[in-house]
């Protein structure tokens, strides 16, 4: 077969495909379709994201497993990065599809916002082609701005660093000049201040620095205060839209809800950062308001699983589209055990100076990241869907719904499991590496090979599997479900 | 200044660090649930889950070795907890109120 | 109860978020510059790039309950004395390895990263390297050819070979060496070092 056939043949499965989805854009208003390239991009990375787990999980049982040729650096950094991206994209997305409803009119710069789209797009794929294909440098400058900055969770090169912000600021410039011309609100004023501090933010991780106390001071800036300040209350907003639309709850109330939580986010979550500042050579008062500051952190996560069922039981939980409802449930509850348990757990600093980096962290981490922040976006993709086919009845009862039930079963379990593992892998690494030991190499080793670990290991990646197919089938799921329903989707009435 | 967990209080402190969150949560929404519904055995329980809480403040003091200005912080999470969930309720009941209200003369109708 | 009482008003909590924000940020501004200025490398807490000429060694203290750096007597490395300048330029070049190698997504840093080898931040004074007069050496090599020079402890994982130049090898020993100086507030704990006799 040669190249042109090659092409023609996936030009013919591709046309096949978008008549087997049948799903139509003139459902959707012209912001809500840019939305919508938002979230298949998401979707996409979401299963780089797993993939690339997948064959990390993979090498802590099989070593040589693609060694020398895909190294765990690599895998995992795609692995994380494609988490962060695709869960803003989500975001961005969800943006994107409040907008003009929020605002009240058609969104400003539209043609700049799909520009943006392309050129973020572009620089996302070149940025991963370049990790898969040239993955390290020559200790120089030229790396950092080419290939890989080698930072956790923002290793992309300085150039896509740039042009991040560049298309960051083309979005805020969408979202602050549609609000403008349409109509300000409380939800609308807490979401611009929240994208100009998440931005900002992205900007304090930008700097070389050669005094590695400085440059992890500033890369705590960025990773702490996006998940445990801004994208908290970037959620925030997102779900008090989503109540109203969803459940029918007042405006004033989700709009006071949302200042609530900011104060109580915020006034945690921004000293809060003292706990990344125990070990990394900042000064010992860091133990003290760390410690302080992340023991109130669960606060407002317990506040708003209260008032999420306080509302939920107060309209019944009668509500028009079932899947979303259910992963917005799974939020409330992921972002309570993930975030508040998981992660009060080892915040203060005499135990954390054993747990401190082993896979306890690991466990916290996957855990608050799906419960908090992967649940959000599915559910909004659900939401998505449903108006993408013509606002269509999405209850309990619509044509297969076993799938996205057992999507969500599957997903939720299969991340619990993995955080179960990894608990028992981080429980045993700082008893015997940190606390026996001494935390020398040998002591790290003699951790990595008990048999304990070693069968967490295998679980992890059971569990991942798990995760995994959860995943497949809620792609299928999304691609289908809706597909030939005739049935408008369920009346809210606002009360 | 703190003094590190020592061995043999790892699990101690890891458990009774989720029970504070957990029965500090299961108190809140208990104390909700008990406003809402008479029945005097879920105030009971609510109640139940703010002592099983104390007595987790009380282990995690002891095992993570809290002295001096630290003890402030089991303080704070005893006064903390016990008040937060009511001013949550209140809240919730607050801010709904105008809501509540109007279905009542919705339903009047 | 249609009355909804001020502490439960949107506008309060708007306003209280609002300074509620602003005060956190204030004092973290406050304390971010106290701290950085506490940790300039050449401080108490973070030594001069210099300190690779010295001898670097871990006391602990009961009183504290944690160990303590010891910044000893000349202790040189690759046998040359490196003034300020020359070291902070080995460093750098060490330090710019080690993000463009991307270490930090197999091992961690200070205790942050990923977790698939073992830590880096008192590497430089680990046992493992069995004892002062082979370490040099033996880093050299192992980072120039890790694979040849494995070093797994009975876990079959092997560091894959990252093209690392000599020099670039040197610039990291450097790194790990000014790194293992930095006090962490006595992370990782009990933390035996080369010089300790068991
Ligand atoms: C949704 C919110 C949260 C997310 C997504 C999240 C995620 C993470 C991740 C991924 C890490 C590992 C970072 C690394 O790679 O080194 C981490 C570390 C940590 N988190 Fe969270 N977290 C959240 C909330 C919280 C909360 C509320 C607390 C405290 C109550 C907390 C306490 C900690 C601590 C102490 C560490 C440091 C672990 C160590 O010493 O290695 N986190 N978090
Ligand atoms: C197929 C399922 C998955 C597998 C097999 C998997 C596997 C892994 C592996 C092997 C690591 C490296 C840990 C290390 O350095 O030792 C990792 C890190 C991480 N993964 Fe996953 N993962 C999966 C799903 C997820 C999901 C669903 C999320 C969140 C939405 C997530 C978030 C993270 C984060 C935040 C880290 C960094 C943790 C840290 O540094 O503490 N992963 N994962
Ligand atoms: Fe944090």
């Amino acid at each position: 077969m040669n190249a042109k056939e090659l092409c023609e043949g996936s030009r013919a499965n591709y046309a096949n495909f978008i008549t087997w989805v049948a799903l139509d854009r003139s459902n959707l208003s012209a912001g809500r379709q840019l939305s919508v390239n938002y979230f298949i991009v998401a979707v996409i990375l979401f299963f780089a994201q797993l993939l690339f787990g997948m064959i990390a999980a993979t090498q802590f049982i099989f070593p040589n497993f693609l060694y020398d040729w895909l190294d765990f650096s690599v895998n995992r950094m795609v692995h994380i990065n494609a988490m962060i991206v695709w869960m803003l994209y989500g975001f961005i997305g969800c943006v994107y599809w409040l907008l003009e409803e929020e605002s009240g009119t058609d969104i400003v710069g539209l043609k700049l916002g799909k520009l943006a789209f392309w050129v973020l797009t572009g620089a996302v794929t070149i940025v991963v082609l370049v990790y898969l294909l040239i993955q390290t440098g020559a200790g120089k400058d030229s790396s950092l701005w080419l290939i890989n900055e080698g930072r956790e969770y923002i290793e992309a090169p300085r150039w896509a660093d740039i042009g991040i912000v560049i298309v960051m600021l083309i979005f805020f410039y969408n979202v602050v000049a549609t609000f403008s011309k349409g109509k300000w609100s409380g939800i609308a004023g807490v979401l611009t201040l929240d994208l100009v501090a998440l931005a900002g933010l992205y900007v304090a991780g930008m700097f070389y620095m050669t005094n590695i106390t400085h440059e992890q001071f500033w890369w705590w800036w960025v990773i702490h205060l996006w998940v445990e300040a801004t994208w908290e209350v970037l959620v925030g907003v997102i779900m008090a839209w989503s109540l109203m639309k969803l459940l029918g709850v007042r405006r004033q109330i989700v709009t006071t809800w949302l200042y609530i939580e900011v104060a109580l986010m915020f006034g945690s979550g921004i000293l809060g950062l003292g706990h990344h500042y125990f070990w990394i050579g900042t000064p010992e008062y860091w133990l003290t308001i760390g410690g302080f500051f992340s023991a109130l952190e669960p606060i407002p996560l317990v506040a708003m699983v209260v008032h999420a069922m306080y509302d939920a039981g107060s309209h019944s939980f009668k509500n028009s589209n079932h899947p979303a409802v259910a992963w917005i449930i799974a939020q409330a509850f992921g972002n309570f055990f993930g975030a508040g348990v998981w992660g009060f757990m080892h915040t203060l600093p005499q135990i954390n100076m054993f747990t401190h980096g082993t896979q306890w962290s690991a466990s916290h981490g996957h855990l608050a990241f799906f419960g908090a922040y992967a649940t959000i976006n599915i559910a909004f993709f659900y939401l998505a869907i449903q108006h993408w086919r013509g606002d269509v009845w999405m209850n309990s009862d619509t044509a297969n719904a076993w799938r996205w039930k057992w999507a969500l079963g599957l997903l939720n379990a299969g991340v619990v499991g993995m955080t179960v593992a990894l608990l028992i892998a981080g429980y045993e690494q700082s008893f015997i590496e940190r606390a026996v030991e001494g935390s020398t190499w040998g002591g790290y080793f003699s951790a990595q090979n008990h048999p304990s670990f070693q069968s967490a290991m295998v679980w992890r990646w059971f569990f991942g599997l798990m995760t995994f197919s959860g995943l497949i089938l809620l792609i299928w799921d999304l691609l289908t479900i809706g597909k030939g329903e005739t049935r408008k989707a369920q009346e809210i009435v606002e009360h | 200044m703190i003094e590190p967990v020592a061995l043999k209080d790892f699990f101690i402190t890891f458990f009774s660090a989720a029970l504070i969150i957990m029965a500090g949560a299961s108190y809140a929404l208990l104390f909700a649930w008990s406003k809402v519904n008479t029945n005097p055995r879920i105030k009971i329980a609510a109640y139940f889950s703010y002592l099983v809480l104390l007595v987790a403040v009380v282990l995690l003091t002891k095992a993570a070795n809290f002295s001096g200005y630290w003890l402030t912080l089991s303080g704070v999470m005893v006064v903390g907890y016990f008040f937060a969930p009511i001013g949550i309720w209140y809240l919730c009941v607050k801010t709904h109120a105008v809501s509540d209200t109007q279905q009542a003369t919705l339903e009047d109708k | 109860m249609n009355e909804t009482p001020l502490w439960a008003s949107e506008s309060f909590w708007k306003k209280t978020a609002i300074w509620v924000t602003a005060g956190s940020f204030l004092i973290l501004v406050v304390l971010t510059f106290d701290s950085l200025s506490q940790t300039q490398a050449g401080g108490k807490r973070v030594p001069a790039y210099s300190v690779i000429n010295k001898k670097i060694d871990y006391v602990y203290q009961k009183d504290l309950h944690k160990s303590m750096p010891v910044i000893g007597e000349t202790e040189l490395l690759f046998g040359k004395e490196y003034t300020e300048a020359e070291a902070e330029q080995l460093v750098m070049l060490g330090k710019k390895t080690t993000q463009a190698k991307n270490c930090m997504n197999c091992h961690t840093l200070l205790g942050n990263g990923a977790y698939y080898a073992p830590d880096l931040t008192k590497a430089y004074l680990d046992k493992g390297w069995v004892n002062k007069e082979m370490r040099e050496d033996m880093m050299i090599k192992f980072l120039m050819d890790p694979e040849k020079n494995a070093r797994t402890f009975g876990s079959n994982r092997k560091m894959p070979n990252l093209d690392i130049t000599e020099q670039e090898a040197k610039g990291v020993v450097a790194f790990l060496k000014w790194m293992s100086s930095i006090d962490t507030n006595g992370f990782p704990y009990n933390f035996k070092t080369i010089n300790a006799e068991d």
